[in-house]
C-alpha cells in the first residue's frame, strides 16, 4: 500500500507521570476504530504488568491508527507513547524526534508540573508543533481556567486552541483527531532517496532478535535488504517489516515519513542503540542523523542475592533484562559481607526501582540492593583519573588528589508555602539555588546544582514528603565538580561491611556517623552476642554504639506437643531470616543495608 | 517405648496453666473418662500392632494432667491395669503421676502403690503464700509440707515441680529447694513461668495486677537454683530438670531422643511412626470421637527427614548431653566466643550448653534452624 504521506500524522503524547496519557490513549484507539471492545483494556499500551500497576509508561509503545475523518477521507495517525519519566529523558527526546507534533497534556486538576515543562522545552528543542490539552475535565475538582492560564503563560498560546478533553468519559477526543489532522504538519522526505531512518526504541523479540522501532525520513527499505547502523558501523538483514497496531503487522516495506519496526536478527539489544542512524549498505545515505548519545548510567547498586545459592539464577535474569534493556549495566563483584552479586548501573531511580522489582517478581528472587550512589571520578596524585562507581573500591586517600562527583540541575515545582521546606532540605543536601520564579500565583519554580549522589539517597522522598506530595522534580545532569568527600565505613564487631560503607561530605561525617551507628542499631536485632557497630573515616572511628546481647529467652518446657509447636516455629522464624545475611557471626537484616535512606539530617 | 496418660481434671484451675483440664467433673463422668482411655488404648493397639511387640517393651508410663489425683483410687487402678494389660514391661520400667499435695492422702497414696505407680511428681511450686496465691494454686504452704512429706514416705522417687515467678525472694526459693531436698525429693522441675494466651494470669498481666519478674532478676533466679542444687548433688539435666545420680526421669530420657511414645487421653500427643499426633483439648469432644470408635486426633504433624533432624538437634541441644560438635551447620555459632563467654563448653566433641546458655536457647535454637532447614 502506497503512503500517502499528506494524509499521515506522526504525534506523540507528553505528560507528567499520572496526568493521564495512557488513558487517552485507550481513547483514541477506541475512537479511531482501532481497537475494539475487547481488545482494549486499561492503559492498552502499557504492556508490562508494572506499567498497568505504577500508571506509568516504561517503553515506547508506538500504534498506528487509520482515522476517517468526517469530510476528508483517511488518515493514517501513528501514535508514540513515550515513557514520561525523567529517567528515560533520551529515550523521550528520540520518540519526540520521531514526530512532528506533540500533545502536551495537563491534567486538569494538578495543572502544570516539572515534567511538563521540561519536556515542553525538550518538544521545542525538537520544533514540534505543540497542541495544549487539558486532561481530565470530568474530575470535581478540575481546574480549567487556572490551568488554561498555566498554558497561556507557558507556551503563549490563544485559549481557544487549547483542547479539553476526558480520557475517562471520551469528551473531545473528535476534536482532538480533528485538530490533530489540522495542525500536525504531514512529514516529508523523498522515498526515492537512499533511506535515512532513526531508532527510537528497540526491543528483544526471542523469534526475530533485536526489532528496531524506527521513523523512516527518507527513503525506502525492503524486507530481505542489508541495513547498517552509523554508529556502531554493524550490518543487519531485514528480516521482517513493518508497522504497528497493538501487535506488528508485516509489510513490503516502509517508506518516508512512516513509523514502523525492523526486524534485524541482532541477538543483543545492545548492538541497535536508540538514537542511531539506519541506511543501506549498497546505497547509503549521507550521514547519520543529529543527536546519537549513548545511554549512561548514572545510578548504581550492588545487587545480591540473600541466598546465595540463587547467584546463578539473579545472572541469568540481569542477562534476560538486559536483552531488552540497552541501559541496564552491570559487572560482577564480591563483597565480604553479601558474597557474590553484581554492581549495576540504571539510568535513575525510577530506572533502578523497576529492575529491581521485576528481578523479584518476574525471576523470584531476594534480593539485597545496597545503598545507590553515583560514578565518582579521582584525581590521583599521579594525575591519572579513575572512575569509581563502588564506594568500598575507593582508592586509599594518600593517592587521592581530587574526588569529583557528578553535580545535577534539580528543577523543582512546588506550591508557594512549602518553597522554605524545600530550599532547607535542598541545602542539607548541599544544594545551591541558582532560580526561583512564580509560575503563577500559587506555584514557584526553584533550580538547583544539587550533587546527584545526595539526591538519589532520599532527596526525592524527602522533597515529597515535606511538600504532602505537591512538588514534582526533574534533574539533568550538568557537570562533575570536586568536594571536600570522604570515605565512611561501618564495622560490625571489627569487620567493615564493604556494602555499607558511603561516600560523604567531610563536614557531615561525624554527624553522619553518628546517626548512621544509632540507625543501625536499632534495625539489628539482639544477637547471642554483643554486636558493637562503628563507623570510621580511614583508621578514625567516629562514632559506636552497641547492641546487647540477648536476655532470658527461654522455653522452659518443651513437652509433647509443645516440640511440635517449637519445630514450627523455628521453620517460620527461618522464612523471616532468608532476609537476613550473615557477616562474620551477625545477622543483619535488609533494612540495615539501606539504614541510610532512614537517617534523619 | 513410653505413653503418656493425660488426666484433665483438677479441683481448680491455676492462673498460668494452658493444659487440657476442668474443675467441673463428678464421679460418673470420670468413670466415663476411665471408660474412654481404655477404648482408645484398644483403638491404638489396633491401628498400631508393634505396641505389643516384645522387642519394644514399654520403659515408662506416665500420668500427667490436670491432676491424676483428683482421680479415684479404684478408677486409676481399673485405667492402669487396662492400659498396660498384655504389654511388655521392660526391666527397669518406671510408673510416675503427677499428683497436687492438696489431693494426696495415704489412702491415694497405698492405692497408688498397688496399681504399680512408684514415681511421683508432685506440683509444690512454692513454699510462699503470696505466691502461691499469685499462682492460683488450692494449697498452703502447710498442706504443701504434709503433701511432701506423704509423698517422700510412701514413695522411693518423689520429684517436686517449683516456678520461678514474681513475689520470689532468692534465699526463701533455695531455703524451700533445700527442705524439700531434706524431705527426701530426689528430682526437681523447676519452670520460669510462661504467660499462655488464654490464661486469667495474661489478664491479669494486662491489666496490671500482676508484675512479672524483670529479665535479669528471673535469670538470677534461675542461675542461683542451678548452682544451689548443684551443691546439694542434684545435678541439672536439662533446662529445667534436675535429679540426684540415676533419679533422672526415664518419661524425660525416653521422647528427649525422640523415641516412640504413646499419648492417651485429652490434648495428649503422642510420637508414633514418624508422626505426632495431638488429641483434642476438649473433654467432651475427645469423649465423642473415642466414644464413636475414632480416633481422637485434631493435629498431626507429618514429620519429615529434616523436621526430624531438627528435632533431634534442639532436643539435645536442651540437654546436658549436648550434641556433637559436627553435627552442628558450618559455621553455625562462633565456638570460641561462645566459650569465652559462657555460653557453651565443649568436651568430647560434644557442645554442652551452661545454664547461662539455657537460658539464651531459643535464640540459639533459631540461629541453627536457620542454617539447618
Amino acid at each position: 500500500m502506497a503512503l500517502n504521506r499528506d494524509k499521515t500524522r506522526n504525534f506523540c503524547i507528553i505528560a507528567h507521570i499520572d496526568h493521564g496519557k495512557s488513558t487517552l490513549a485507550d481513547r483514541l484507539l477506541e475512537q479511531t476504530g482501532t481497537l475494539k471492545g475487547k481488545q482494549l483494556q486499561e492503559q492498552t499500551l502499557d504492556s508490562m504488568d508494572l506499567e498497568r500497576e505504577r500508571g506509568i509508561t516504561i517503553k515506547s509503545h508506538p500504534i498506528r491508527m487509520d482515522y476517517d475523518s468526517p469530510g476528508r477521507g483517511v488518515h493514517t495517525l501513528n501514535l508514540i507513547d513515550t515513557p514520561g519519566h525523567v529517567d528515560f529523558h533520551y529515550e523521550v527526546s528520540r520518540s519526540l524526534a520521531a514526530c512532528e507534533g506533540a500533545l502536551l497534556v495537563v491534567d486538569a486538576v494538578q495543572g502544570v508540573q516539572a515534567q511538563t515543562i521540561n519536556n515542553l522545552y525538550l518538544a521545542m528543542e525538537h520544533d514540534l508543533t505543540i497542541i495544549p490539552v487539558i486532561n481530565k475535565i470530568d474530575l470535581q475538582a478540575a481546574r480549567v481556567d487556572y490551568v488554561m492560564e498555566q498554558f497561556i503563560d507557558l507556551i503563549g498560546c490563544d485559549p481557544d486552541e487549547i483542547l479539553l478533553v476526558s480520557g475517562k468519559t471520551g469528551a473531545g477526543v473528535d476534536e482532538l483527531l480533528e485538530a490533530v489532522i489540522d495542525q500536525v504538519p504531514a512529514p516529508t522526505g523523498d522515498p526515492d532517496l537512499p533511506p535515512r531512518g532513526l531508532i527510537f526504541d528497540c526491543i528483544f523479540d526471542p523469534y526475530v532478535g533485536a526489532v528496531a522501532y524506527v521513523r523512516l525520513f527518507q527513503g525506502t527499505v525492503q524486507k530481505g535488504e542489508k541495513i547498517k547502523l552509523f554508529g556502531n558501523e554493524k550490518q543487519f538483514e531485514v528480516g521482517e517489516i513493518g508497522w504497528f497496531r497493538l501487535d506488528r503487522i508485516a509489510q513490503k516495506d516502509l517508506s518516508a515519513g512512516e513509523v514502523g519496526y525492523i526486524a534485524t536478527g541482532a541477538k543483543d539489544v545492545r548492538d541497535v542503540r536508540v538514537g542511531d542512524t539506519v541506511t543501506l549498505v549498497e546505497n547509503p545515505c549521507d550521514g547519520p542523523l543529529e543527536g546519537y548519545v549513548e545511554a549512561k548510567p548514572m545510578v548504581f547498586s550492588g545487587m545480591y542475592p540473600t541466598d546465595n545459592d540463587q547467584y546463578d539464577d539473579l545472572f541469568e535474569a540481569l542477562q534476560k533484562l538486559q536483552m531488552n534493556d540497552a541501559a541496564l549495566t552491570w559487572e560482577k563483584e564480591t563483597s565480604a559481607a553479601l558474597g557474590f552479586g553484581f554492581r549495576c548501573g540504571f539510568l535513575g531511580l525510577l530506572h533502578m526501582e523497576i529492575i529491581q522489582e521485576r528481578l523479584e517478581r518476574e525471576y523470584d528472587l531476594n534480593l539485597i540492593a545496597t545503598l545507590p550512589n553515583v560514578e565518582y571520578e579521582i584525581l590521583l596524585k599521579d594525575g591519572s583519573v579513575e572512575l569509581c562507581e563502588n564506594p568500598a573500591l575507593l582508592p586509599d586517600v594518600k593517592y587521592i588528589e581530587e574526588i569529583r562527583e557528578p553535580i545535577v540541575r534539580a528543577a523543582v515545582i512546588t506550591p508557594k508555602e512549602y518553597v522554605g521546606a524545600v530550599i532547607r532540605i535542598s541545602l542539607e543536601r548541599r544544594g545551591v539555588q541558582t532560580k526561583m520564579e512564580y509560575l503563577d500565583t500559587e506555584r514557584v519554580n526553584i533550580e538547583f546544582d544539587l550533587p546527584l549522589n545526595e539526591l538519589v539517597v532520599d532527596y526525592y522522598d524527602k522533597l515529597k514528603s515535606v511538600t504532602k506530595g505537591y512538588a514534582s522534580l526533574d534533574y539533568e545532569y550538568t557537570r562533575n565538580q570536586a568536594d571536600d568527600l570522604v570515605r565512611l565505613d561501618i564495622l560490625i564487631n571489627g569487620d567493615m561491611v564493604d556494602a555499607m560503607t558511603c561516600i560523604v561530605h567531610r563536614d557531615n561525617a561525624y554527624s553522619w556517623g553518628l546517626k548512621l551507628c544509632q540507625k543501625l542499631k536499632e534495625l539489628i536485632p539482639r544477637q547471642m552476642f554483643v554486636v558493637a557497630i562503628q563507623a570510621a573515616v580511614g583508621t578514625r572511628v567516629l562514632a559506636r554504639t552497641t547492641v546487647k546481647a540477648f536476655r532470658k529467652n527461654v522455653t522452659a518446657k518443651c513437652y509433647g506437643g509443645d516440640i511440635s509447636r517449637k519445630r514450627k516455629l523455628l521453620e517460620k522464624q527461618k522464612e523471616g531470616k532468608k532476609r537476613m545475611k550473615q557477616v562474620g557471626s551477625v545477622e543483619i537484616p535488609q533494612e540495615a543495608f539501606l539504614a541510610v535512606l532512614k537517617v534523619e539530617r | 517405648m513410653g505413653i503418656y496418660i493425660h488426666v484433665p481434671f483438677c479441683g481448680s484451675i491455676c492462673s498460668y496453666c494452658h493444659f487440657a483440664r476442668t474443675a467441673e467433673h463428678g464421679a460418673s463422668l470420670r468413670a466415663r473418662y476411665v471408660d474412654a482411655v481404655l477404648a482408645e488404648m484398644e483403638l491404638r493397639r489396633q491401628s498400631c500392632a508393634v505396641i505389643a511387640d516384645r522387642r519394644r517393651p514399654l520403659h515408662t508410663c506416665y500420668l500427667g494432667g490436670g491432676t491424676p489425683s483428683e482421680l479415684e483410687p479404684e478408677q486409676m487402678q481399673r485405667m492402669l491395669a487396662g492400659v498396660l494389660d498384655g504389654l511388655p514391661l521392660a526391666d527397669d520400667f518406671e510408673l510416675t503421676a503427677e499428683a497436687n499435695p492438696e489431693s494426696l492422702s495415704a489412702s491415694v497414696a497405698n492405692a497408688w502403690r498397688e496399681a504399680g505407680i512408684d514415681r511421683i511428681s508432685l506440683g509444690v511450686q512454692s513454699l510462699q503464700p503470696d505466691v502461691l496465691q499469685l499462682l492460683g494454686r488450692q494449697c498452703d504452704p502447710a498442706t504443701a509440707r504434709a503433701g511432701l512429706d506423704l509423698a517422700c514416705r510412701s514413695f522411693e522417687r518423689v520429684s517436686a515441680d517449683w516456678i520461678i515467678g514474681p513475689g520470689l525472694r532468692r534465699a526463701t526459693l533455695l531455703d524451700e529447694l533445700s527442705e524439700a531436698a531434706d524431705r527426701g525429693v530426689e528430682h526437681f522441675s523447676v519452670y520460669i513461668l510462661e504467660v499462655h494466651p488464654g490464661t486469667s494470669l495474661e489478664r491479669r498481666v494486662q491489666r496490671g495486677q500482676v508484675r512479672l519478674l524483670p529479665d535479669r532478676q528471673t535469670e538470677e533466679l534461675y542461675l542461683a537454683v542451678v548452682e544451689h542444687l548443684a551443691s546439694l548433688g542434684i545435678a541439672q539435666y536439662e533446662v529445667a530438670n534436675f535429679a540426684r545420680p540415676g533419679a533422672e526421669s526415664r518419661h524425660n530420657r525416653n521422647y528427649w531422643p525422640h523415641r516412640p511414645w504413646l499419648g492417651l487421653g485429652p490434648g495428649a500427643h503422642g510420637y508414633w511412626g514418624r508422626r505426632r499426633y495431638g488429641n483434642h483439648d476438649d473433654l467432651q469432644q475427645w469423649l465423642a470421637a473415642v466414644e464413636s470408635g475414632g480416633l481422637p486426633e485434631s493435629a498431626v504433624d507429618p514429620l519429615n527427614r529434616p523436621a526430624i533432624r531438627l528435632e533431634r538437634l534442639i532436643l539435645a541441644l536442651r540437654t546436658k548431653k549436648g550434641v556433637p560438635v559436627e553435627r552442628l551447620p558450618a559455621g553455625a555459632l562462633d565456638i570460641a566466643r561462645g566459650q569465652e563467654e559462657g555460653l557453651w563448653t565443649v568436651s568430647a566433641d560434644r557442645l554442652i550448653l551452661t545454664s547461662l546458655g539455657f537460658l539464651r536457647i531459643d535464640t540459639i535454637e533459631e540461629r541453627l534452624a536457620g542454617l539447618t532447614l
